[in-house]
C-alpha cells in the first residue's frame, strides 16, 4: 500500500509536467490532495481549528482556490500574496501557499510556508496534519527520507491535541 | 529629395534666363547641357548622401519618439472592513494616486469626503493578474479603520476593494536619464504658441528650412561679425539636437537643413512639435542633461508642466536659445531680462495681454532653490528599485519600453517617514544638537519583507547620498541581540536568567592596544541575569558574554540572518564596532521580527511589458533557519528593553502601551544613534548622524527612537505575538532565585524558556506547595474512599 502511494508520489509530477501544455490534471487527482488534503481530513475526522477570515481574505482565497483548479500556480500564488498581505500571520493561508508551491514544484518554499504556518498556527487538527503532510511530500522530493517520514508521524500526531506553546 | 530637387531648380532656371536674355541662343544649348550634367552629376552623388542622411534622421526620430519610459507603481492600496487606516492616510493616498476631490464623484479619478464618509470613483487600471474595471463605491471610515465598503451600483457590501497604484516615476531603467515625457496634448497652450512666436513662426508652413529666415541670419552675421543669429526653424533644432555637436561648420549646416526637410516630408507637424518638445536640450544637472520641457519644469520649477505660470512658461522658452546662458540659478539677472523679452514677443503676438505681460513681468523668477531628483518625489526608493532591477532581471528584458513596474512603497507610510525625519531632526536641532544632522529610515513589512518606506536625507527629494542604502556606519549596541541570540542558542549553557558579571574588562587588540570598554553609566552592575544585561543594554556583560561565545559565532549570525558584510573578527565587534547600512539591519531584524523567517527585502513585486504580459513576478520567498526557539526567546526579550530598559521612553513617546519589541544603539563619542524596532507586522530602523563622522552628541534613544517614534504615532501599532514555537514555552520563575516557582508564590513571572534549559532548583514556596498539592491529593483520594 505505502509503496503504491509513494510510486503514485513519483510518478504524478511526471504526469503532471507532461500534460503541462494541456489541461491541468483535476485537482482530485494531484499530489496535494492525494497525499496531504485528503489524508489530513481523514486524520482529523471534523477537529478543525479555523482562524476567522475577513471577508477580504475569503474573497482572495476563494480566487486563489479557481485558479488553482486551472492550474495556474502562478496567479493563485499572487492572490494568496495579496491576502496574506492583508492578514501575514493567517495559517490557513500560509498553508495554501505551501500547497500551491508543492504543484508548482518549488519544494523549499512549500517546506518553508508549511513550518511558518504550523509555528504560527494551532499545531493541532487538519491544519497541523496538511502542514506536517505538506513537509513530509517536500522533503521526499528534496532526497530528505528520513525527514519525511518524521514528518508524516507527526502528521499522526496532530490529533493528540495539546495547548499551544507549552 | 523630391522636394528639395524642385525648390533648386526654379532658382537656378532663374539666373539662367537672366542670362540667356543677354546671351546668344547657341549658348542657350551649351548651357542647358551644362545644367543637365550637373543635375545629373548631383543626383548621382547627392542621391546617396540624402538617402543615408534619411536613413540617419529617422532612425533617430524614430528611436526617440518611441522611447517611452517604464513607470512605477507604488504599491496598489486594498480596501476592506475591518482595515486599519486612518481618514489622514486615505486622503493622502488618494492623492498620491492622483484623485481629485470634488462633491460628486462623478468620474473615475474622482472622490468626495465628508467626515468619515467618502465616495470614490476608481479608476480601471490593468494590473499583473488582470485588468480591472472602474468602480464608483462608497466608504467609511471610523476611528482609524474601515467600517464598511459599499457598492454605488446598490449591489450591497463589497469585501475588497483595491484601488488603481499611484505612478511614483518614469524612469529608463537601462540608463541613468530622467526625462519626464508629455504629449503634445498635455503641453500648455501658450507654451506650444510661444514657442512658436518666439523661435520659429512660419513653423505650421514652412517645409523644414526657410530659406528667407537663413538669408536674414545670415546677413546678420555678417555684420556682426560672428554667429549671433540661428535662422533655425524648429524642425532644424530638433535635428541639432539630435545630433548634438557644438561645431558650426557649413557642411553641418547643410546637412541639418536637407533633414530636417527629410523629415517634414515623413512626419507631420504635431509628431515633430512633440518630438521637440521632449528633446530640447535646457539645463544640465551634474552629469545629467536637462531635455524636454517637462523635464525642465519639475528641474527649475517643481511643478508638472501643465501647471506652470505664463512667466514660467516665457522663461523656459527663452531658455532654448541657450540654456546655460539664461541659468536662471546662475545667472538670474540675465534670465529675467530674457524672460521679461520673451513675454513682450507674446504681447506683440498677441499671444498675451499688455495687462498679462505687465502682471507677468513683475511676479519673480519662482525658480526653486533646490533641485529635485526630478521625476519623483521618492528618489530614495526609487534608487532601491534600480538596483533590485539590476540585480534580479536581464538587460534585455529591461531594454523594452513603456514596462510597467510594480513596487512595494506605500505613499502615506513614506510621507509619514518623510516628516517623521525632517520633523525629528528639527526637533533634535531645537534641543541643542547639531543643525546638520542627518538620518534615515526604512520601513518594511514583517512577514514579507517588503520595503514600505526608504528615506536617505532630512530634505524630500533630494537626490543625492542615499544614507539608508550607502551610509556604512558603525551599529553599536544594536548588535548585540546577536550576542545574546548566539548565548540562546547554546541551551544547554545559557537561558535569560543565567548569571553574567558586568565588571571591568581588559583586552589586548590585534593592533596590540588595550581595550577597556565602560558601560554608559560608567558604573560596573556586578552579576546578573543575561536578560537584565540586553535590556539594560550592559558593555561589560556583554564583552563576557560574547568572549565565551565566540566573537567568530556572532559574525556567522549576521550572515545567517540574510547580510553579507566583511565583519573583523576583534572583541570590539561585540559592542559594534561593525559598519553596516540601515537597510541591512533592517534585513537583520526583518529576520528576527518574523520569529527566524528571512525574507529578503524587494521593494519590486512585478514588471509588466506595455502589452500587459507578465514579465517576471517577484514572488514572496521565506526561509526557516533553525534557531527559531533561540529567536522566540530574544524577541521576548527585546520587548523588555521597551518595557523597562534602554528604550522604557517609547511607550511615551508613542503615546501607547501595546508591546513591541526594540534595541537603541549608540556609537563612540555619541556620532550614530540606531533605534530598531518592530511591531506584530511591521519593522523599522533609524540612523541619526553627522556626514563626516564627527561626534553628534547623539544617543539610541535621544534621537533615532525620537525618529521611529515619530513615525510609528502615525501607523497602526499592533502587539507583538510572543508565543513560543515547538520546543520553547514560558514557565513561572523567581528572577532572583532563578527558580521555577509556582504562579502563587511571591515574585512569580513568566518567562520563556527553550526545552531542556530551564532552572533545575524550584523555590522553597513551590517545594511546600507541592507538598502540600500532594497530601491534599492522597486526602481527597482517601476522603473519596469513605
Amino acid at each position: 500500500m505505502k509503496t503504491k502511494i509513494s510510486m503514485a508520489g513519483a510518478l504524478l509530477p511526471l504526469l503532471l509536467a507532461s500534460c503541462s501544455s494541456m489541461s491541468p490534471a483535476p485537482v482530485e487527482d494531484r499530489e496535494v490532495t492525494t497525499r496531504v488534503r485528503a489524508p489530513a481530513s481523514q486524520d482529523s475526522a471534523g477537529v478543525q481549528v479555523y482562524s476567522l477570515q475577513n471577508p477580504a481574505v475569503k474573497q482572495l482565497t476563494a480566487q486563489a482556490r479557481n485558479a488553482e483548479r486551472a492550474g495556474d500556480f502562478d496567479q493563485a500564488g499572487s492572490y494568496l500574496e495579496r491576502a496574506l498581505r492583508i492578514q501575514p500571520r493567517d495559517p490557513q493561508l500560509l498553508q495554501h501557499m505551501a500547497e500551491i508551491k508543492l504543484q508548482e514544484e518549488d519544494y523549499l518554499q512549500a517546506l518553508s510556508f508549511a513550518t511558518r504556518s504550523y509555528d504560527i498556527g494551532p499545531r493541532v487538527g487538519e491544519i497541523c496534519s496538511r502542514n506536517w503532510r505538506t513537509i513530509s511530500v517536500a522533503k521526499e522530493h528534496l532526497d530528505d527520507p528520513k525527514g519525511a517520514t518524521d514528518a508524516e508521524t507527526r502528521a499522526g500526531q496532530c490529533m493528540n491535541t495539546r495547548p499551544k506553546g507549552l | 529629395m523630391v522636394r528639395k530637387a524642385k525648390r533648386t531648380q526654379p532658382k537656378k532656371r532663374k539666373r539662367i534666363t537672366r542670362k540667356t536674355a543677354r546671351k546668344k541662343p547657341g549658348l542657350l544649348r551649351r548651357l542647358l547641357r551644362l545644367v543637365v550634367l550637373l543635375v545629373g552629376i548631383s543626383i548621382g552623388l547627392g542621391l546617396p548622401w540624402v538617402i543615408w542622411l534619411d536613413v540617419q534622421v529617422r532612425n533617430e526620430f524614430e528611436g526617440r519618439k518611441w522611447d517611452v519610459p517604464s513607470r512605477v507603481y507604488a504599491r496598489p492600496l486594498s480596501l476592506y472592513a475591518g482595515q486599519q487606516l486612518s481618514r489622514d492616510a486615505l486622503l493622502f493616498e488618494l492623492e498620491a494616486a492622483g484623485y481629485r476631490q470634488a462633491n460628486r464623484a462623478s468620474e473615475p479619478g474622482m472622490f468626495s469626503a465628508r467626515g468619515g464618509d467618502f465616495e470614490i470613483n476608481r479608476r480601471g487600471f490593468v494590473f499583473e493578474d488582470g485588468p480591472q474595471p472602474a468602480l464608483r463605491f462608497s466608504l467609511r471610515i471610523g476611528a482609524e479603520a474601515v467600517t464598511s465598503i459599499q457598492s454605488s451600483s446598490g449591489s450591497g457590501d463589497m469585501g475588497l476593494v483595491r484601488l488603481d497604484p499611484a505612478e511614483i516615476a518614469s524612469i529608463y531603467p537601462l540608463h541613468d536619464e530622467d526625462r519626464t515625457l508629455v504629449a503634445l496634448g498635455d503641453v500648455p497652450e501658450l507654451l506650444v504658441t510661444g514657442l512658436q512666436a518666439v523661435e520659429d513662426r512660419q513653423f505650421k508652413h514652412h517645409h523644414g528650412v526657410v530659406l528667407r529666415g537663413i538669408a536674414r541670419a545670415l546677413v546678420a552675421n555678417l555684420k556682426a561679425g560672428r554667429a549671433v543669429q540661428g535662422g533655425s526653424t524648429l524642425t532644424q533644432q530638433l535635428v541639432k539636437n539630435y545630433f548634438l555637436s557644438n561645431e558650426r561648420t557649413l557642411v553641418r549646416k547643410v546637412n541639418e537643413a536637407i533633414m530636417a526637410v527629410l523629415l517634414e516630408v515623413h512626419y507631420d507637424k504635431a509628431e515633430i512639435l512633440e518630438a521637440y518638445v521632449n528633446e530640447v536640450f535646457l539645463g544640465q544637472q551634474g552629469k545629467h542633461a536637462i531635455h524636454g520641457f517637462g523635464r525642465a519644469s519639475e528641474f527649475y520649477f517643481d511643478r508638472p508642466l501643465r501647471d506652470l505660470e505664463s512667466q514660467q512658461v516665457a522663461l523656459l522658452v527663452g531658455m532654448v536659445r541657450g540654456a546655460s546662458f539664461y541659468n536662471p540659478r546662475r545667472n538670474p539677472q540675465r534670465a529675467r531680462q530674457r524672460r521679461d523679452q520673451v513675454l513682450d514677443i507674446f504681447a506683440d503676438t498677441g499671444l498675451l495681454s499688455i495687462a498679462e505681460v505687465k502682471k507677468a513681468k513683475r511676479r519673480p523668477l519662482g525658480v526653486t532653490a533646490q533641485t529635485r531628483s526630478g521625476t519623483s518625489r521618492y528618489p530614495a526608493f526609487l534608487d532601491l528599485v534600480r538596483r533590485q532591477l539590476h540585480r534580479d532581471y536581464r538587460a534585455e528584458d529591461l531594454s523594452n519600453e513603456g514596462l510597467k513596474i510594480f513596487t512595494t512603497l506605500a505613499p502615506s507610510a513614506q510621507e509619514y517617514a518623510q516628516r517623521a525625519l525632517t520633523g525629528g531632526l528639527l526637533d533634535l536641532q531645537q534641543r541643542g544638537l547639531p543643525k546638520d544632522l542627518q538620518a534615515a529610515l526604512v520601513l518594511a513589512d514583517v512577514a514579507s519583507g517588503e520595503v514600505r518606506a526608504l528615506v536617505g536625507d532630512r530634505v524630500q527629494g533630494r537626490n543625492g547620498f542615499n544614507r539608508a542604502l550607502d551610509a556604512r556606519r558603525q551599529i553599536g549596541s544594536v548588535i548585540k541581540p546577536l550576542v545574546y541570540l548566539a548565548a540562546l542558542e547554546h541551551s544547554g549553557d545559557y537561558n535569560l536568567l543565567t548569571p553574567v558579571r558586568d565588571e571591568p574588562v581588559s583586552l589586548r587588540q590585534p593592533d596590540g592596544s588595550l581595550w577597556s570598554p565602560a558601560n554608559y553609566d560608567k558604573k560596573s552592575h556586578g552579576e546578573l541575569a543575561l536578560l537584565d544585561a540586553l535590556v539594560n543594554s550592559y558593555n561589560q556583560a556583554t564583552v563576557k558574554l560574547g568572549l565565551n561565545v565566540g566573537v567568530a559565532n556572532i559574525i556567522r549570525k549576521i550572515k545567517q540572518l540574510g547580510v553579507d558584510a566583511e565583519v573583523p573578527a576583534v572583541p570590539a565587534t561585540l559592542l559594534g564596532a561593525v559598519e553596516l547600512t540601515p537597510i541591512e539591519v533592517t534585513q537583520i531584524f526583518q529576520s528576527l521580527a518574523a520569529g527566524g523567517y528571512t525574507s529578503p527585502l524587494r521593494s519590486v513585486t512585478a514588471v509588466l511589458t506595455p502589452r500587459g504580459e507578465l514579465l517576471s513576478r517577484y514572488p514572496l520567498r521565506m526561509m526557516p533557519l533553525d534557531n527559531r526557539e533561540a529567536i522566540a526567546v530574544l524577541n521576548y526579550a527585546l520587548t523588555r528593553v521597551v518595557e523597562d530598559g534602554t528604550a522604557k521612553n517609547l511607550h511615551g513617546l508613542l503615546g501607547n502601551d501595546t508591546v513591541i519589541a526594540g534595541k537603541t544603539g549608540t556609537t563612540n563619542e555619541r556620532r550614530d544613534s540606531w533605534f530598531v524596532g518592530y511591531t506584530r507586522d511591521r519593522v523599522a530602523v533609524s540612523w541619526v548622524g553627522l556626514d563626516d563622522n564627527r561626534p553628534a552628541g547623539v544617543t539610541g534613544s535621544n534621537a533615532a527612537m525620537r525618529v521611529w517614534a515619530g513615525l510609528f504615532r502615525q501607523l497602526p501599532i499592533e502587539p507583538i505575538d510572543l508565543d513560543m514555537p515547538d520546543g520553547a514555552g514560558y514557565l513561572w520563575v523567581n528572577k532572583q532565585q532563578r527558580a521555577l516557582t509556582d504562579p502563587a508564590c511571591p515574585d512569580a513571572v513568566q518567562i520563556p524558556f527553550i526545552n531542556g534549559s530551564e532552572p533545575d532548583r524550584q523555590t522553597r514556596c513551590m517545594q511546600k506547595k507541592q507538598d502540600r498539592d500532594k497530601k491534599s491529593l492522597w486526602r481527597k483520594w482517601f476522603e473519596d474512599k469513605d
